[in-house]
């Protein structure tokens, strides 16, 4: 017994000694550099207590930064999980090329983002978009899309939804292709329609892929960062500025590592907050199956 | 029959035990190689005089070296005559690698391996705005005594300054500038001969003339102001003209924001879109016959006259720029070469550096590409009436030249004029309150 515990402790320890030094030591380390001033430019390494943090409150970039960051996430992922919802429904019914269907509906996904993000500033231009070429055909108006504060955030917005629908619908495909038969038979005998099946019986039993793939997109998300980089630079002004976006200005272009740690524990609560309602929406889902 | 090698079989438990030992090593390894604290600090020895060309003996088989060079892709072949001769005189190789094309991305790429104390890279072309933060860090090597003295006279007096400031750190001296890039106006000379008139002279002048050519698409001026960094440089473009001291966000620095904002929304000689522009669109806008004038840096000379499509004489010529309350000003800075203190092959990158930035290579080097050409008395010797030299010569003369605007953090002071001239432009914030948080901004740096 106690030779199978150290042999299990031995079998464990390489995870474990990574592990360490690739995500615990560095988490630490950033908890600990929130509370120092450090930038190599500018040295030495100062201990400055919360300095840095009532700094952020004061910041605008950063206050700004949170708020867009929130928008971004919840309307994202509401629209993901709508609209996957609405092209995993059509991608399990049975139509001829539904297969060459399918492959075409990932071609978005397999986009590389910022690829998706230069092409899309291109798309919005005003004089040469086609976007707005498009409008101005149909409805004869052409939108400034990335100098107007709302315009750059819809435009960004949609721009994410556009590249990461396909992997949501794969996923809620997936799961409707668990969802045994027989229970939509059962329920048509019992004079069921087709709206009433979607919610009294597909929605209740993939509700949980439905709360796992949005809180995996919610914590994706917020760590967003190469939309924006390439798209529109957080701008105009700070209008579609991410906070991980916001993280890497102040570390890498300003070297400033204790604020942007400061700043980079912020984002860690709101991803801990974000889990953990997800973890509490998922118990309660499971629950009331 | 073949003899059967002899199979020597390996029990279960041996297998697993030493896997397991193996795989514990590893880790502990990894673990303790992890824990070993990087050098936070340069080490403070003093910069290893490498030996001047002339007595360097070629390598040996046994010492040959291969040394990483650091540029922008476009400015390769220009390198490699230059590279060529110091490889036959010395013995030693050089790799040339594509650097990063502006100073954020310098920092991006770089700082994380100097800060481990160590270096990909031997030479490497830097930018203004990371230049300083490096040498601050204690990242690069002191240059004095390997460049020599007849270098630094190359260089035009106007230049001195700008070397003290941009380009050394402490006295030292940790950079030797390769670019002089000043924003230059470029203008359809064939539109402004047909209509009888002259470039733009002040600020006056550039609405007026603006107006008469602005008819969308086809706009008076341009320029691309997409964040990050494009915002700050015509804002600093212009506060040069109106003698602003951009990160006082001054009054004069205020006059430059209004002009901006007056050239967009009330005389809208200036589409709003340009303020989601980057480079390359605005040079696009430029040769599809949309724009009479504009500021640009000196490489639109070539990308210009490499549009064969399009290009004729007089498409893009170059005028003085407008003057604004100060005169007619443009600020210039640029990139120069640089030998990190990590550099694996020091004394030779040192050896190196010294060579492709004497008084022989440095014409050599400009003829190959636009980009290194520079008002320094060998390079003026040689190309002084040719192309874009011409016009260097002409904006010295005419005392153009104006310097970058400085902060001792350069990079985070750039991002606020950034921010704030986005806000403002794009009709987020007053005047007043743009100037207002520039200056609490740029007060919180310390």
């Amino acid at each position: 017994m106690r030779r199978t515990a150290i042999l299990i402790c031995l079998l464990l320890l390489p995870a474990v000694a990574t592990r360490l030094f690739t995500a615990i030591y560095p988490f630490f380390n950033t908890v600990w550099l929130s509370f120092h001033d450090w930038n190599p430019a500018f040295p030495p390494q100062q201990f400055v207590g919360l300095k840095n943090f009532q700094a952020l409150t004061r910041d605008i970039a950063v206050t700004s930064s949170i708020s867009f960051t929130v928008l971004f996430v919840t309307v994202s992922t509401l629209l993901e999980i709508v609209l996957g919802m609405a092209i995993a429904l059509m991608l399990n019914r049975a139509f001829f090329g539904r297969g060459a269907v399918r492959a075409v509906n990932l071609i978005p996904w397999a986009i590389p983002m910022v690829v998706a993000a230069i092409g899309f500033r291109w798309m919005y231009d005003t004089q040469y978009g086609v976007i707005n070429d498009l409008l101005h055909r149909t409805i004869g108006v052409k939108v400034p899309w990335l100098v107007d504060f709302w315009g750059a955030r819809a435009a960004v917005i949609a721009t994410n939804v556009w590249k990461s629908t396909p992997f949501v619908g794969l996923v809620l495909l997936a799961a409707l292709q668990g969802v045994p038969q027989d229970l939509y038979e059962a329920g048509r005998v019992d004079g069921t329609n087709r709206v009433s099946a979607f919610f009294y019986i597909t929605l209740p039993l993939i509700m949980p892929q439905i709360v796992t793939i949005g809180l995996f997109m919610v914590v994706w998300q917020l760590a967003a960062f190469d939309l924006v980089f390439a798209m529109t630079g957080g701008g105009p002004g700070f209008a579609t500025q991410l906070l991980a976006y916001r993280i890497y200005q102040v570390a890498f272009t300003a070297l400033n590592f204790g604020y942007a740690s400061a700043i980079s524990m912020v984002l860690f609560i709101v991803v801990g907050i974000a889990s953990i309602i997800g973890l509490l929406l998922f118990r309660k889902v499971e629950v009331s199956l | 029959m073949k003899d059967q090698p002899t199979v020597t079989r390996v029990s279960r438990r041996k297998f697993l035990k030493a896997a397991t030992l193996a795989a514990g090593s590893l880790g502990i390894g990894a673990g303790l190689s992890a824990c070993a604290t990087p050098p936070t600090r340069a080490p403070q020895q003093p910069a290893q005089p490498a030996e001047l060309s002339p007595t360097q003996a070629p390598a040996t088989d046994a010492g040959r070296k291969t040394l990483v060079l650091a540029i922008q892709g476009f400015a390769h072949d220009a390198m490699k005559p230059v590279l060529a001769k110091w490889e036959e005189r010395t013995g030693h190789k050089v790799t040339l690698e594509s650097g990063p094309v502006s100073g954020n991305e310098m920092i991006t790429k770089y700082a994380p391996a100097f800060q481990s104390g160590v270096s990909p890279v031997d030479v490497m072309s830097d930018a203004d705005d990371s230049g300083p933060t490096f040498y601050r860090a204690g990242w690069m090597e002191p240059l004095d005594a390997v460049i020599p003295q007849e270098t630094w006279d190359d260089f035009p007096e106007s230049f001195k300054q700008q070397i003290e400031v941009w380009h050394s750190f402490n006295g030292k001296r940790y950079r030797v500038p390769h670019e002089f890039a000043i924003g230059y106006t470029f203008y359809r000379k064939d539109w402004f001969d047909e209509r009888k008139i002259e470039p733009p002279k002040t600020w006056e002048e550039v609405v007026a003339i603006g107006k008469e050519f602005t008819n969308p698409p086809v706009f008076g001026t341009m320029e691309a102001m997409i964040k990050p960094a494009l915002a700050f440089v015509y804002m600093a473009y212009l506060a040069a003209q109106s003698g602003g001291n951009l990160f006082e966000f001054d009054d004069a620095t205020a006059q430059a924001f209004q002009f901006a904002y007056d050239l967009i929304h009330t005389h809208k000689i200036m589409p709003e879109t340009a303020l989601s522009m980057d480079y390359t669109q605005q040079n696009e806008e430029y040769m599809k016959d949309h724009v009479a004038f504009m500021r640009q840096w000196p490489f639109f000379w070539d990308v210009a006259r490499g549009n064969k499509n399009w290009y004729q004489e007089g498409k893009a010529e170059i005028a003085l720029p407008p003057a604004g309350p100060a005169g007619a000003k443009s600020w210039w800075g640029g990139w120069g070469f640089s030998v990190p203190k990590f550099a694996p092959n020091k004394t030779e990158a040192l050896d190196l550096i010294a060579f492709i930035t004497n008084n022989e290579n440095a014409p050599i080097l400009a003829k190959g590409q636009s980009w290194f050409v520079m008002p320094r008395k060998s390079i003026m010797a040689v190309m002084g009436n040719e192309g874009l030299a011409v016009h260097m010569q002409r904006y010295a003369e005419a005392n153009v030249p104006s310097p970058r605007p400085f902060h001792p953090k350069v990079a985070e002071a750039q991002s606020i004029v950034d921010d704030v001239a986005s806000l403002y432009l794009t009709k987020q914030i007053s005047l007043a309150e743009a100037l207002q948080q520039g200056k609490e901004r740029i007060a919180a740096l310390g």
